[in-house]
């Protein structure tokens, strides 16, 4: 609880000393902002259902009643796109946060106690760095099945190794210095030494990488996704709809690029905010 | 591992029986797995549930398909990011180098398969002037290898550009420049060696992506590589040939990482052999 | 105007040196040279360099001496166009063997680094670039002024490690980081020499090495300076090692000469405020051990933003000192630029008042 607060604190006050933003981070910035509020409050405005199905008006050119024109079941496109945002989002923030509850507990024990469970966790993190991250995680949610939990699952066991390992580094580093030196001295106990004198020295990297990770872990859903191991129709997830959209899209090509652009706005919005975050504050590490 | 959903179908318990031992399924999970590192020395990684192929065959019929794209792919990376990087080095915070920071965003930001897309639907339905599938010739080529080198290339321009202000910076390239060393032998002989370090340290870590990035591009272009392969597999529930796709592409990048780390030596003779190269 | 220089024809071993000396026209002369930085709006920031004016006679040994951040290095670094891009000469010309250096295209700027002018550095390990071996550097230097083959290179390249007092073959084949401080500015000194230059930058060439080492490479220095009669801008701020081989000293303080002359002069007679300190404040080996060195007050880098930039470490500082003092001339080839002259020159004649 302390972590989280102490997080977010570090986050608002990064957010609020906003005049030294470089105008490229301050735009990614209003961009999240505007598509968080659109996850939501937009779906108390849609203007179609997103589920009906109408096949009378299937892959209909835009209108004013469909915005963004109809799939090939005779869906709004826009709306879709709307809903759909809670699912990407949704997805992509409990990954990140399963990630970042795994990966830095991990990481701060085997760490500062060091032993075996440090020698297992660096040996599972050799393995898992020798496997691409992506077609590792096609691997298990292959093996898992098509499904969106499954997909979550094979990107968050993908994921949290790098946590860990920045965490680790920044831990083996910092516990030979006197601070904690002096509190061990002290009697300070080792849990209270983790959790108030290393806990907040991870914070910026840890804000970063997740910031950083946010794009990517985007685009391996929407990747996976598309390749059918993911959101299963007739869930509206972004890169399923590039799926669904992919045998129309030589005649019909908004039905790729209206979520197409949606992913894209997402990932690119997070990756302005997290290159000036890392260089705000200079996390060589990662 | 030893879950084949099969139940679905119409099979008799004897039929199933009979499969479970074909297959090895009645044994312990140790043995199956021994019998399997058995024959993985004798390069016999079992055989495809689907075709009925051996695994390996299939995937040596797959690997030049893979090879020919990641080839391409890297050629168009190298042509892109070379060039971008060394300019906005050598004018920094100038145009050329704010275009290669922008170039590295929206590479970055760019799904590639809907990249891809778009690219089919902009070249080979629109102005027609490239195929849109297909493998063999170099017109063919061209779509899939752009794709998956413009994301890449951006991360590189971005790279070599640091490595290059960084190597920029150090007095032998001002001593260099006092001897009267001509800008382009100083350029390629002494300063873009030092940037060269950190660029094959990343090219070893993303081998990984280029493999990944290769599966979703086979899909959109219908090259039967070994990621479309992988997909299928995928799909069938075909064990064989996603532990042989697996074990194939571990071994791929822990033998490019490997040569990543010689290559230190080529490239810095400080770094002395038997001393840890990086960290 | 095309051919003001000659390649061809160098100055070889001049005889009488003293005589040249006096008679010659200067090698380089630099008028009213100013360094400005200049911050991120093209917006002049501080002047580094102000108003500079020194000559170097052919064959002639010049230190510049001064403390660290004094503008010694960045003259220098102006001479060969080696400027950082944050820096820019603002004003001021300097001419070497009849060109004009600061408008000269990059082109020729580059045929002259090395093989007119050539540079020392202070930091060896900085030399040469470190994943190269030193031979193939010496040749790709030697090769990109002269068309020679690769062997005639390789054997000019060897005479000269020879030359500096180097295990020429051995040398020859190592990595810059194979070699010690010593055998590194050695080879420095050879890849400087080879060409004999008409002039020698050598930018604080020993700071980084022992004792003993700096006085055998400065000696060296000196005997080839010699032998093929090229002038040397010896940087430094080791007073010692500039007044035993120089032929003349200039002194900087804060970006301006503050005093230049003749070694002998100088040392015998130092007249401005710095000058003396410096002098003083250096260790001098005698039988008797001293008291306590002169220690100038204030604190090192501490410049003054108008006049006289030691003003305000200057023992002697008086109201005239907020105007900059400009050079004149107080003897035999010797000038300073200090008002505190001016006033001691009053006391004699008009034993006028004394301002504090």
């Amino acid at each position: 609880m302390r972590f989280f607060y102490a997080f977010f604190k570090k986050t608002y006050l990064t957010v609020m000393k906003m005049k030294n933003w470089s105008p490229a981070a301050l735009l990614g910035l209003i961009l999240l902002i505007t598509i968080v509020m659109i996850t939501a409050i937009g779906p108390f405005f849609l203007p179609n259902n997103p589920y009906m199905v109408n096949m009378a008006e299937r892959l209909s050119s835009p209108s004013l009643t469909y915005p963004f024109g109809t799939d090939h079941m005779g869906r709004c496109i826009f709306s879709r796109i709307v809903i759909g945002s809670q699912a990407t989002l949704g997805i992509t923030v409990l990954v990140i946060t399963t990630v970042i509850l795994i990966g830095i507990p991990i990481g701060l024990v085997s760490g500062y106690i060091g032993g075996r469970l440090d020698s297992i966790v660096m040996r599972m993190a050799d393995g898992l760095i020798a496997l691409p991250e992506f077609i590792l995680a096609i691997a298990i949610a292959g093996f898992l099945g098509p499904s969106l939990t499954n997909l979550m699952i094979s990107v968050v066991l993908v994921k949290w190794i790098s946590y860990t390992r920045v965490v680790r580094g920044i831990v083996l580093s910092e516990r030979e210095k006197e601070y904690v030196l002096a509190a061990r001295v002290g009697g300070c106990p080792t849990w209270k030494i983790i959790t108030r004198h290393l806990l907040p020295q991870i914070i910026s990297p840890v804000l970063v990488l997740a910031t950083l990770d946010v794009g990517k872990v985007i685009l391996i859903i929407s990747s996976l996704s598309f390749l059918g191991l993911g959101a299963q129709p007739p869930a509206p997830e972004w890169g399923a709809m590039l799926s669904d959209g992919r045998p129309y899209f030589q005649t019909i090509p908004e039905l790729m690029i209206y979520p197409g652009m949606a992913i894209i706005i997402v990932v690119l919005s997070c990756n302005l905010i997290g290159e000036s975050l890392r260089d705000k504050l200079d996390s060589k590490s990662i | 591992m030893s879950i084949l959903n099969a139940d679905e179908m119409m099979v008799t318990e004897a039929d199933q029986a009979k499969l479970r031992s074909e297959l090895g399924f009645d044994q312990p999970v140790y043995v199956q797995y021994g019998k399997w590192m058995y024959g993985l020395f004798k390069l016999d990684l079992g055989t495809s549930y689907m075709s009925g192929k051996p695994v390996w065959n299939e995937m040596m019929e797959r690997l030049p398909i893979t090879f020919q794209l990641t080839t391409g792919v890297l050629l168009v990376m190298v042509s892109i990011s070379l060039p971008l990087g060394i300019i906005s080095a050598r004018f920094p915070r100038k145009w050329p180098d704010q275009i290669s920071r922008l170039l590295a965003l929206i590479g970055a930001s760019i799904p590639s398969f809907w990249l891809g897309l778009m690219l089919i639907y902009l070249f080979a339905l629109k102005l027609q002037i490239l195929p849109s599938n297909g493998m063999g010739s170099f017109a063919q080529m061209i779509l899939p290898c752009f794709t998956l080198g413009f994301s890449l290339a951006a991360v590189y321009a971005r790279l070599i550009r640091a490595g290059l202000i960084e190597s920029f910076s150090k007095d032998y390239i001002q001593a260099g420049r006092a001897r009267g060393v001509k800008e382009w032998r100083i350029l390629w002989f002494h300063a873009f060696r030092a940037a060269l370090l950190p660029v094959i340290t990343v090219f070893g870590l993303s081998m990984g992506s280029l493999l990944g990035g290769a599966v979703v591009i086979e899909n959109i272009f219908s090259w039967p590589g070994l990621g479309n392969m992988a997909v299928d597999a995928i799909f069938n529930r075909d064990y064989p040939v996603i532990q042989g796709y697996v074990l194939l592409t571990g071994v791929f990048v822990v033998v490019v990482n490997l040569l990543v780390d010689l290559s230190y030596y080529l490239i810095d003779p400080r770094i002395k052999q038997g001393k840890e190269g990086s960290n | 105007m095309t051919t003001l220089v000659d390649f061809s024809r160098k100055p070889t071993n001049e005889p009488v040196k003293g005589e040249f000396l006096l008679q010659s026209l200067p090698l380089l002369e630099i008028k009213n040279l100013s360094i400005s930085s200049f911050g991120t709006k093209k917006k002049e920031d501080i002047k580094l360099v102000k108003n500079i004016n020194l000559s170097i006679k052919p064959g002639e040994m010049l230190g510049l001496v001064g403390e660290s951040g004094s503008g010694k290095s960045l003259t220098a670094c102006a001479l060969l166009g080696l400027l950082p891009k944050s820096l820019k000469v603002t004003e001021g010309q300097i001419k070497f063997h009849g060109r004009e250096l600061i408008n000269l295209s990059e082109k020729d700027m580059r045929r002259l680094r090395g093989n007119e002018i050539a540079y020392i550095f202070q930091n060896y390990q900085g030399s040469f670039t470190p994943f190269i071996k030193i031979g193939k550097q010496l040749i790709e230097a030697l090769r990109s002024h002269q068309k020679i083959s690769k062997q005639d290179a390789k054997k000019k390249a060897l005479l000269w490690l020879e030359r500096v007092k180097l295990p020429a073959n051995q040398v020859f084949s190592s990595y810059p980081h194979q070699l010690s401080g010593g055998q590194l500015q050695r080879a420095a000194l050879a890849a400087a020499l080879m060409f004999q230059p008409l002039l020698i930058v050598a930018d604080e060439p020993t700071t980084a090495l022992d004792v003993l080492t700096s006085e055998t490479i400065l000696d060296l220095l000196v005997d080839l300076q010699k032998e093929y009669n090229c002038a040397v801008l010896l940087i430094s701020h080791n007073l010692n090692h500039v007044l035993k081989r120089t032929d003349s000293i200039a002194v900087m303080y804060g970006g301006q000469i503050v005093e230049k002359g003749l070694t002998n002069e100088i040392r015998k007679n130092p007249f401005h405020p710095y000058t003396k300190l410096l002098l003083q404040a250096r260790p001098v080996l005698s039988r008797v051990v001293p008291e306590k060195l002169v220690v100038i007050p204030g604190e090192p880098g501490l410049v003054a933003k108008e006049g006289c930039a030691f003003a305000h470490r200057c023992p002697k500082s008086f109201i005239k000192c907020s105007i900059l003092p400009k050079m004149k001339s107080v003897g035999d080839s010797h000038w300073i630029a200090c008002h505190a002259k001016d006033s001691e020159a009053d006391d004699t004649n008009a034993s006028s008042k004394k301002c504090f």
